[in-house]
């Protein structure tokens, strides 16, 4: 308990930053819906005749702009590609900090083994993960509720807050594992994201070519598109395999970590 | 009882050497005293001991319990200050020692009272914050988190640096009353006259291996002399190539050594020459050090 204690008051100013800027990021995404609301049908007419590769890119493919629903759908990458890389750091952070800091002989001379420890750091994360996704869920609800004129999108935003979640959690696990595995501590966030990074690379790669549709498992972006999950709800076979990931992760975070010698 | 023991603890980092076959005793309530230069492996035993690092081979135990099995309980009654000292940004000093109490099963109230007592002793203001700390500071904080919870074993890594010599001579005293209330040290350092005055017994280290484990007493008063000798006529190296002497430098007629072995040998051997004057001289640490590391 005082191990997630002390993680929670280390990351509470991250966590007020990172909620303004959900806020901030949904609440200015949501006012640009006001613009494209006025121009009636004419803004899916114009999206439609861009080329099919630029309307993935913008993240625009199959979404009615019109309504505040299919706009929020469109701002849903971005929404995305954030809690990926909060999490991804989040999890680095949580594991990397002790030897990136030099604190791990303060903390590992003291009677705690390092599974414990690891608990306590991935639970004090797994707190931070669920404050921002609240913090999302509510103000996705707030400002789509603001700008709608139309049928309540609560509904769709809850499923793809569902999403999020499971997003959150794979990439935090990738950035628990990476600084797991890693002696280097230093290189574990930049490590870590550059794997999200990856998988984000890997998503437009796979939606411009059909024919690598079969890497869509490599990224978890696939997993859980907004189109997808507004039109046909979450796909029970991603969240198990999104569940799997994270466990596997996890528990090789425990695995490594436990087994290898600390950098002090 | 055995406090600390270890049965040919090996270390190795990849093909690096770390440490090899350490076989120590430390027996309940000594101040053991363990020296050795730079990168000997005074840090690395120590840091196997309390499972920051994986022992690659040997074993050991501590409170005759495995260190790789009851590493959380045994580290219950262990004191540790390391050699350098790093905690949390932007906590207080108080914050950290409250920090570091609320992993022993040691009463609240006692590891608090234990905080104030401590931290008064030191001079240590508790409500700074840690980031704002002089490096002598810091050390009196890991002092304070060291002993916080009169642990039974006390481990010190190089632990003077940054301490005043009135601080040192406080935390030396500190750990003396600690002593006598129990409490077994293991106290490594690389400043002798430190081993000189706090320890009963030494561990020499040298390039991973324990060279040699004696009382001081004994290594002080017995084993090594230094010699200076002058000479009526002009001194020859070859009337000193006995076994045992080490350090050999001629001048002219005046010759110093040192010696380890049996007097008798070296006194025969001297009593051949026409000699001047001569004195036999307890070495310092220092010199006992040097005599094994030169070799």
């Amino acid at each position: 308990m005082n191990v997630i204690l002390r993680e929670l008051k280390a990351h509470w100013k991250g966590i007020l930053f990172w909620s303004l800027g959900m806020i901030a990021l949904i609440g200015s995404g949501m006012a640009k819906y006001d613009a494209y609301q006025s121009t009636g049908q004419s803004i899916n007419q114009l999206m439609a005749q861009f080329p099919k590769s630029v309307q993935i890119i913008l993240g625009i493919s199959g979404f009615d702009l019109t309504t505040a629903a299919g706009f929020y759908g469109l701002l849903f990458i971005y929404i995305a590609i954030m809690a990926a890389i909060h999490a991804t750091l989040i999890g680095s952070d949580m594991i990397a900090k002790e030897e990136r800091d030099k604190t791990s002989e303060f903390l590992f001379s003291k009677p705690i083994s390092r599974a414990k420890a690891i608990t306590g750091k991935l639970l004090a994360g797994f707190v931070i993960l669920v404050i921002f996704n609240l913090v999302t869920t509510l103000s996705s609800i707030y400002m789509v509720q603001y700008f709608n004129k139309g049928a309540s999108a609560n509904h769709d935003i809850l499923l793809l807050m569902a999403g999020l979640a499971f997003l959150q959690l794979i990439f935090f696990s990738v950035g628990a594992a990476v600084a797991g595995i890693n002696k280097h501590q230093k290189s574990s966030a930049s490590i870590a994201t550059s794997v999200l990074l990856l998988t984000f690379i890997l998503y437009f790669v796979i939606n411009l070519n059909d024919k690598l549709d079969f890497l869509k498992y490599l990224s978890p972006f696939k997993y859980f598109e907004a189109h997808a999950i507004i039109t046909n709800g979450l796909d029970p076979f991603y969240m198990v395999l999104s569940l799997i990931i994270t466990v596997v992760l996890i528990a090789s975070t425990y695995f490594t970590y436990s087994r290898r010698d600390l950098s002090v | 009882m055995n406090i600390i023991e270890t049965k040919k603890l090996t270390k190795y980092y990849g093909k690096a050497r770390g440490i090899i076959d350490v076989d120590m005793t430390v027996e309940e309530g000594e101040i053991y005293g363990f020296i050795g230069p730079n990168g000997a492996g005074k840090s690395t035993t120590i840091r196997t001991l309390l499972g920051l690092m994986k022992p690659t081979g040997g074993s050991a135990t501590i409170f005759g319990k495995d260190i790789t099995k009851y590493g959380p309980q045994i580290k219950q009654e262990i004191g540790y200050l390391p050699s350098e000292v790093f905690y949390y940004d932007g906590m207080k000093a108080i914050d950290l020692l409250k920090y570091s109490a609320s992993f022993y099963q040691k009463d609240k109230k006692f590891t608090e009272k234990r905080i104030q007592e401590l931290s008064g002793i030191l001079d240590l203001d508790l409500s700074k914050k840690i980031d704002d700390l002089s490096y002598g500071n810091k050390k009196k904080v890991g002092i304070v988190q060291g002993l916080l919870h009169q642990p039974k074993l006390i481990i010190l890594d190089e632990p003077t640096g940054g301490l005043d010599p009135l601080i040192q001579q406080k935390f030396f005293n500190l750990l003396k009353e600690e002593n006598e209330k129990g409490a077994t040290i293991l106290f490594s350092s690389h400043i002798l006259s430190e081993v000189q005055k706090m320890c009963d017994k030494v561990a020499i280290i040298k390039e991973g291996k324990i060279i040699k484990t004696e009382k001081i007493s004994d290594l002080l008063e017995n084993q090594t002399k230094r010699f200076r000798i002058e000479t009526a006529m002009k001194a020859d190296k070859k009337d000193f190539a006995i076994k045992g002497v080490d350090d050999l430098s001629i001048t002219d007629n005046s010759v110093t050594f040192l010696f380890r072995g049996h007097l008798n040998d070296i006194m025969r051997e001297i009593a051949k020459l026409d000699l001047a004057n001569i004195s036999i001289e307890e070495p310092d640490l220092e010199e006992i050090f040097l005599h094994y590391y030169q070799k």
